[in-house]
């Protein structure tokens, strides 16, 4: 019998559960596969209900978890396995090598000795980072991170040498945690989806077509281009921007299910574009907007009354290059003035939708669905985009219940 | 206009759709990927996406006023990209099998021809119509039946005279049926669209001119296979069609000079067959390349199909199975008829002849009351869709230099509401 509780996930869901069942008064572990805590919320550069950036919602949930000596968390981490059942669960963790110590958060002198240019994961491959680096300017654990797979050996002696001394520790080597906790809350989150492989949207063909995360990444203070929205191609702002609504959601051949989010992030993108520059026109192709709740329906209403902002019923199927360089041309048929309409904008937004990273990546010992969703289990509960695609907000809710229902599972075994 | 409509769905219509392999229609949310992603798609009336919402919704007469339909030639592009796997290329396809039926006339035969059984029992009884017109020849000419002495000779059976009194009036009936269906489908497209009816009221271009100026590009257009080969899923199935058009009108032109020859020329004024010809008539040459045109196009089309169906590209319904082993049987039997006539087993030779003669009859029977009366109703669409384009353009040539004042349905049925987008009303 255990009376600790694993979260698997340190995401905004997977921090609000830990946080939650903390403060009940359980013993918390909470595993994250990245080098810092915040998931794919601390990528964004505003999100809903305030519209707020990141910081708003996770800098008070990393000092609660700062403060509270009941959670235990682990970044860089893979759960390997799960097994026995609730109330005595034993899970086995690999925590890889994060190459520094904790004094290590000015990685500038190590960077400046790095000489090997990295895709920066973080901005999807926007931008570049060095070997030593921190993942983001608000990073949680605010700790540099030596990546020793893609250089090599004299460049990480270089880096080292460079940083004062005990900084660097390249001789860190892969650890394996096993823990036994009572219940296990699943908060894996999701992925955006491949872009790649809607074939028609021709992601990767065109270098002004790019996915809506990206343009959250564009759009943010610490992003590729500090907060103002460039076009890739040639770093100009863009003057028409369109957005393809349902890009692999709600589609058979690739999402089944609607993402829920992609909606009201296109509309909530749309007023980064018009904060930006008052002649920017947005032009969005839709099958439906779903907006849920008085809240979401009325912001959308707003935006409909700007007359730079054009809604257009018809999904795009086709994306051809544009008559200018640089710009593309979203083909779609308009179902409610009829015809087929070729739009020409200066780039494009696909609003990719969420894909749950069970889908990819799953951990043995849980089940999943068809889809990539965690099957609720006695003992393992799913919540956030683990469970089905919500927001923030749903997901923070769905986080505490979560944590709730973990503590049922302790306290009902404990009799 | 505030003004409602009030949709009255016919139930039959979708019913008859589902049943004719559009089963999948209901699943469409009308996100109009089809419409981009079809290579046939037009630029002012996209399909499939408004048919599938009219077929859902059993705006029968809707899709009776549509020619789109008939410009679909099933290539599976718009069912592969569908994100609901509403499969719009077959539903069209049972929508176009719904149409041939509502068009024919008697109904009854449409009934017969469009299932397996039907069509069986049609060639068994035109196999035994034949033989007891066979025999009642052989009353007549004193030879042997069923297996004349000597040579195989196939006018030991008939002469153009038995032949013709069976098949002349199948051909009034087919021709007859076939006018009336091409003359009350045009009628229904001009309504749909808005434009004066040809056989109704109002100005109407000469038979002549809407032959020579939509007619003749239309079918240059239908031989060349040049929209057909656009379809990017099943593109091949273009080669083995073709394969078969054109092998029907060579055959078409050897059964008319055979005709015009034999029945017209030789047998009433030199009183002698001119067949069987000999292999190296040209005449001969030319039917032999054309019959194994027809066997091997209709072979292709069955493997093409199988195919297709199993890696779930495009369904194939009853009638198309019908229809392409029928084509097939008509080759096969008739090249068999061949080769045992010249092997000169008459036991077997005989009865193949009567089954290909049986096959044929049907096969023709089947023109206007089966999925072959898309020879028909898609050429007539091919030649609309010039017209109309013309028409709407203001520029028809025929003293219609100036627009058009289209003269669309009634009013009150005219009425949009909250979905209509039929992008043609637009210019009305």
């Amino acid at each position: 019998m255990s009376e600790s509780i694993l979260v698997i996930g340190g995401g905004f869901s997977g921090i609000t559960a830990a946080v939650e069942a903390a403060e009940m008064g359980y013993d918390v572990y909470l595993v994250e596969k990245e080098s810092y805590l915040g998931g794919r919320v601390a990528q964004l550069n505003k999100y809903f209900p305030k519209i707020c950036p990141p910081t708003c919602g996770l800098e008070m949930n990393f000092r609660r978890i700062k403060t509270n000596p009941r959670i235990t968390f682990y970044t860089m981490a893979d759960v390997e396995s799960v097994s026995g059942g609730p109330g005595d669960f034993n899970v086995s963790i690999k925590v890889r090598p994060r190459g520094t110590t904790p004094q290590c958060t000015n990685c500038k002198p190590g960077e400046a000795a790095a000489t090997t240019e990295i895709p920066n994961e973080f901005n999807f491959g926007m931008n570049t980072r060095k070997a030593l680096y921190l993942p983001h300017p608000m990073a949680y654990p605010h700790q540099c991170v030596l990546d020793m797979q893609s250089v090599d050996t004299s460049e990480i002696e270089a880096i080292k040498s460079a940083m004062p001394a005990g900084h660097v520790d390249p001789s860190q080597a892969e650890e394996t945690v096993n823990l036994n906790v009572g219940a296990i809350i699943m908060a894996t989150g999701w992925q955006p989806y491949d872009p790649n492989k809607i074939d028609n949207l021709k992601f990767g063909e065109f270098e002004n077509v790019i996915t809506n995360m990206m343009m959250e990444r564009l759009a943010s203070p610490s992003g590729p281009t500090e907060g103002k929205i460039l076009r890739p191609s040639d770093n100009e702002e863009p003057k028409t921007v369109g957005f393809v609504q349902c890009a692999g959601s709600r589609d058979e051949n690739h999402l089944g299910f609607c993402s829920y989010i992609c909606c009201m992030a296109t509309l909530k993108q749309i007023t980064y574009l018009r904060e930006q520059s008052p002649d920017i026109e947005a032009y969005v192709f839709y099958i439906d907007i779903r907006s849920p709740g008085r809240k979401y329906e009325n912001f959308y209403k707003k935006l409909k009354e700007d007359e730079k902002v054009h809604f257009i019923k018809g999904k795009v199927a086709d994306i051809q290059p544009g008559s200018a360089p640089g710009t593309v041309k979203l083909i779609a048929e308009d179902t409610v003035g009829g015809g087929k309409t070729e739009q020409e904008v200066d780039m494009a937004v696909l609003a990719t939708g969420m894909q749950p990273t069970g889908a990819e990546t799953k951990i043995p010992g849980i089940e999943y669905d068809d889809d990539g969703f965690v099957v609720p289990k006695d003992g393992i509960i799913p919540c956030g985009c683990a469970m089905r695609p919500i927001d923030v907000v749903s997901s923070a809710q769905s986080a505490t219940a979560a944590a709730l229902k973990a503590v049922h599972t302790l306290v009902r075994r404990a009799g | 206009m505030a003004e409602t409509k009030k949709i009255q769905p016919d139930l039959s219509f979708i019913r008859g759709v589902m049943a004719a392999g559009g089963d999948t229609v209901n699943k469409c949310y009308q996100c109009a990927t089809c419409s981009v992603v079809c290579p046939l798609s037009t630029e002012d009336s996209p399909f499939p996406r408004k048919e599938m919402l009219w077929a859902q919704w059993g705006l029968a007469d809707k899709i009776a006023g549509d020619a789109d339909v008939w410009l679909c030639h099933q290539c599976g592009d718009c069912s592969a990209y569908c994100p609901r796997d509403a499969k719009p290329g077959d539903v069209l396809g049972a929508i176009r099998i719904n149409a041939i039926k509502h068009y024919a006339e008697p109904k009854a035969l449409a009934d017969l021809l469009s299932n397996t059984a039907g069509v069986l029992g049609t060639v068994i009884a035109a196999f035994v119509v034949w033989y007891i017109v066979a025999f009642l020849w052989s009353l007549h000419t004193g030879i042997k039946f069923p297996f004349p002495d000597g040579e195989v000779n196939y006018h030991h059976y008939f002469t153009f005279i038995p032949i013709d009194i069976v098949v002349l009036p199948i051909v009034g009936l087919v021709v007859w049926a076939s006018y009336k269906g091409v003359t009350n489908f045009w009628a229904d497209i001009s309504k749909g669209s808005g434009i004066v009816s040809y056989t109704g009221t109002g100005p109407h271009p000469p038979l002549g001119i809407l032959f020579t100026k939509y007619g003749i590009p239309a079918f240059q257009e239908i031989l060349s296979h040049k929209r057909f080969e656009e379809c990017g899923q099943t593109a091949e199935r273009a080669k083995g069609h073709k394969l078969l058009l054109w092998s029907f009108i060579m055959l078409f032109i050897v059964t008319t000079v055979v005709f015009i020859l034999n029945d017209i020329i030789y047998v009433p004024f030199l009183h002698e067959e001119f067949t069987p010809m000999p292999q190296w008539n040209p005449i001969k040459i030319f039917a032999n390349i054309a019959a194994i045109m027809l066997v091997v196009g209709a072979w292709l089309i069955i493997k093409m199909r199988k195919q297709k169906t199993a890696e779930g590209v495009l369904k194939s319904s009853e009638q198309d199975w019908i229809l392409v082993w029928l084509i097939f049987s008509v080759g096969a039997t008739g090249i068999a008829a061949e080769l045992f006539r010249l092997m000169n087993i008459g036991g077997i030779a005989y009865p193949t002849y009567i089954l290909h003669l049986a096959t044929v009859v049907t096969l023709f029977l089947a023109v206007p009351y089966s999925k072959f009366a898309h020879l028909l109703y898609r050429t007539t669409a091919y030649v609309y869709q010039r017209y109309e384009d013309d028409m709407k353009a203001g520029k028809a040539g025929f003293g219609l230099e100036v627009p058009v004042n289209p003269v669309g349905p009634p009013p009150a049925e005219e009425e949009k509401t909250e979905e209509s987008e039929e992008p043609k009303e637009e210019k009305s």
